[in-house]
């Protein structure tokens, strides 16, 4: 009765809700079709939001990322297969060139298993790291489940990830406690500025490898906080690509289980909202940007109160008012974007280098856009010229536009006429005051012709 | 130069006597007061109208021109296209001043000046007459103070 209402529920919320903003179809890469069934809860929510979910199994002669050319799928998961590898149709090139033409990927690991060479070189491909023997498992002595782990110690209890940093959003914040089973930790590489790690391990965990049998201190690999247990990577033409390093917490059983820190109470698991926050970021239902009109023009003043809207062309000390509009995608419908407490949203006025760097101000609002505006006073250096909107963040699809304008110098009749300056006037009365002097010196040299000339003149005739 | 070594030393009364054509002549061992006085009236004496009226106007571009200069240490050079017009319209002026007068003062007026000399009657070679020289001093001036009104807009 409960699964038929919330299935219910879930048509409506369907209908409501409309689908990822790039896109429905979604390839879902299963080894094991019996498998299939424990994950039910994660593909009924997924369907439930739109999707068009095609299991694949990773042998599959059928199985392309691509038809004629272009891709065939707009999203890709990718559960941990059983077998050595994902097969030729899911080979690192294949799924970086799916990545090339806006793909989505998310990729699950396990720490049950080995993991494929074929997803540790992928991997190293975005710079993310696995332990060099790909087995390794996290474990925490004091942020374990007691109920499911009290011997191995490898059901990790985490609090939900809050804000990475105070300028970025939060898309995966809310209450809750998330059980992560048997995780591969993973890190990041260094100095990558387009990874984001969305949860960390806590500072008390470190990675071992259960199959070694007997464990030492020596042998630990990564510890605390610089284990990554999930991480985005949001490529240049902003397609994204998630690395989850526990497949089991997307299962049925940890959607709803009932987990006991130790020295804590009894709560109900938070992965089912989490996966969903997870699942609506990668397959970018969230987080997406939009630029809408763009314009550009002068200063209305009270003698020109009508300004002609994107001029190509302006002069050196306009005041030039630059507005922009921003929209963000929420889930099935664009919204207004808001620029978080520490950030802001800048433009540049280039040539070469910014002259100008400033930042865009909200200053109105429609139902699914913020309209962003300046207004500065162009420099004193004419040549070509571009507005730049260059807005990329962790968590935000990248924002890149570029206007191309002329500045010209001032036009001849576009001085101020010399008496408009006092500083001037001594020199405008010199200049005045040497005509004067010459035009005086004429008149008087005309009157005083030299007597003896005009005497002999006489003479002569 | 025949002027100072008379100041400082005796001096061969045969340059004083060569020099003047004025009313007197000048004691060899005269006081520096009495040279410079000597030498105005000179030049009042041997000087033509016309000459000395070219050196009054000189005179005025110089003190236009110094204290247009002065203007500009003191007060800034901004707007400076009013200093260069307003400076240069001065200096300008005097450079043509100069060239009239060094066409029209050769010595006293002499015959014949409404043609050119030819090379027997004043020993000159290619100067131009009084009236040819003014002329070009006008249109000279004139293409002068267009191109300064027209700079100091």
């Amino acid at each position: 009765m409960r699964w038929s209402l919330s299935f219910f529920l879930f048509g409506f919320l369907a209908a409501v809700h409309a689908l990822s903003s790039s896109g429905n179809r979604l390839l879902v890469v299963l080894e094991d079709a019996s498998e299939k069934d424990s994950f039910s809860m994660f593909w009924s929510d997924l369907e439930a939001r739109g999707y068009n979910l095609d299991f694949q199994s990773p042998k599959s002669d059928q199985l392309s990322l691509f038809e004629l050319g272009d891709r065939a799928y707009d999203h890709l998961l990718v559960l941990p297969p059983r077998s050595k590898g994902l097969g030729p149709a899911l080979s690192p090139k294949n799924i970086i060139d799916f990545m090339d033409k806006d793909g989505n990927v998310l990729l699950a690991l396990s720490g049950k298993s080995t993991t494929p060479s074929a997803i540790s070189s992928l991997l190293l491909e975005l710079d993310f790291h696995l332990s060099s023997d790909r087995s390794s498992i996290a474990v925490d002595h004091f942020n374990y489940d007691t109920i499911s782990a009290t011997e191995k110690h490898d059901v990790l209890l985490l609090q939900r990830p809050g804000q990475l940093r105070k300028d970025t959003k939060s898309f995966f914040g809310g209450e809750g406690v998330l059980a992560f089973p048997r995780t591969e930790p993973h890190t990041l590489g260094n100095e990558s500025p387009l990874m984001a790690p969305i949860l960390r391990a806590p500072a008390t965990a470190y990675s071992y490898n259960p199959k070694e049998g007997s464990f030492s201190v020596e042998d630990v690999g990564v510890t605390g906080t610089q284990m990554a247990l999930v991480s985005a990577m949001q490529a240049r033409n902003s397609a994204r690509f998630t690395l989850l390093g526990s497949v089991d917490s997307l299962r049925d059983e940890w959607f709803s289980a009932t987990v006991q820190a130790p020295g804590g109470k009894k709560t109900e698991t938070a992965n089912r909202e989490f996966a969903q926050q997870l699942t609506a970021w990668t397959f970018k239902e969230t987080g997406v940007l939009k630029v809408g009109t763009i314009e550009h023009h002068l200063a209305p003043t009270a003698e020109a109160p009508d300004v002609e809207l994107n001029p190509a062309i302006y002069r050196i000390k306009n005041e030039t008012v630059f507005s922009i509009e921003v929209s963000e995608y929420a889930h099935d419908r664009f919204i207004p974007f808001e620029v978080p407490s520490d950030d802001a949203l800048q433009l540049e006025f280039t040539m070469l280098s910014p002259f100008h760097r400033l930042d865009l101000q909200p200053t109105s609002r429609t139902e699914n856009s913020t309209i962003y505006s300046t207004q500065f006073t162009t420099p004193d250096q004419h040549g070509i010229f571009s507005f730049r909107v260059n807005y990329k963040r962790p968590f935000l699809t990248n924002l890149e536009e570029k206007h191309e304008v002329t500045v010209r110098h001032f036009a001849h009749d576009e001085y101020p006429r010399s008496w408009k300056i006092s500083g001037g006037w001594v020199w405008i009365a010199g200049l005045w005051s040497v005509i004067g002097g010459f035009l005086a010196f004429v008149i008087m040299w005309l009157y005083s012709a030299p007597a003896p000339a005009a005497s002999k003149t006489k003479k002569s005739q | 130069m025949p002027t100072k070594r008379a100041g400082a030393s005796p001096a061969p009364p045969s340059i004083t006597k060569s020099l003047s054509s004025g009313p007197k002549t000048l004691p060899p061992n005269a006081s520096v007061f009495d040279i410079a006085h000597y030498v105005w009236q000179q030049y009042l004496a041997t000087t033509s109208e016309r000459t000395m009226l070219l050196d009054v106007f000189m005179v005025f571009l110089v003190l236009v021109g110094a204290i247009q200069f002065a203007y500009c240490v003191l007060a800034g050079n901004f707007p400076f296209n009013a200093f260069l017009s307003g400076f240069s319209a001065a200096v300008g002026q005097f450079v043509l001043t100069a060239s009239l007068r060094m066409q029209t003062s050769n010595g006293v007026p002499k015959e014949g000046t409404k043609v050119a000399k030819s090379k027997d009657e004043s020993g000159q070679v290619g100067s131009v007459s009084h009236e040819r020289a003014f002329a070009d001093y006008i249109f000279g001036s004139l293409i002068l103070h267009f191109f300064c009104i027209n700079f100091i807009n």
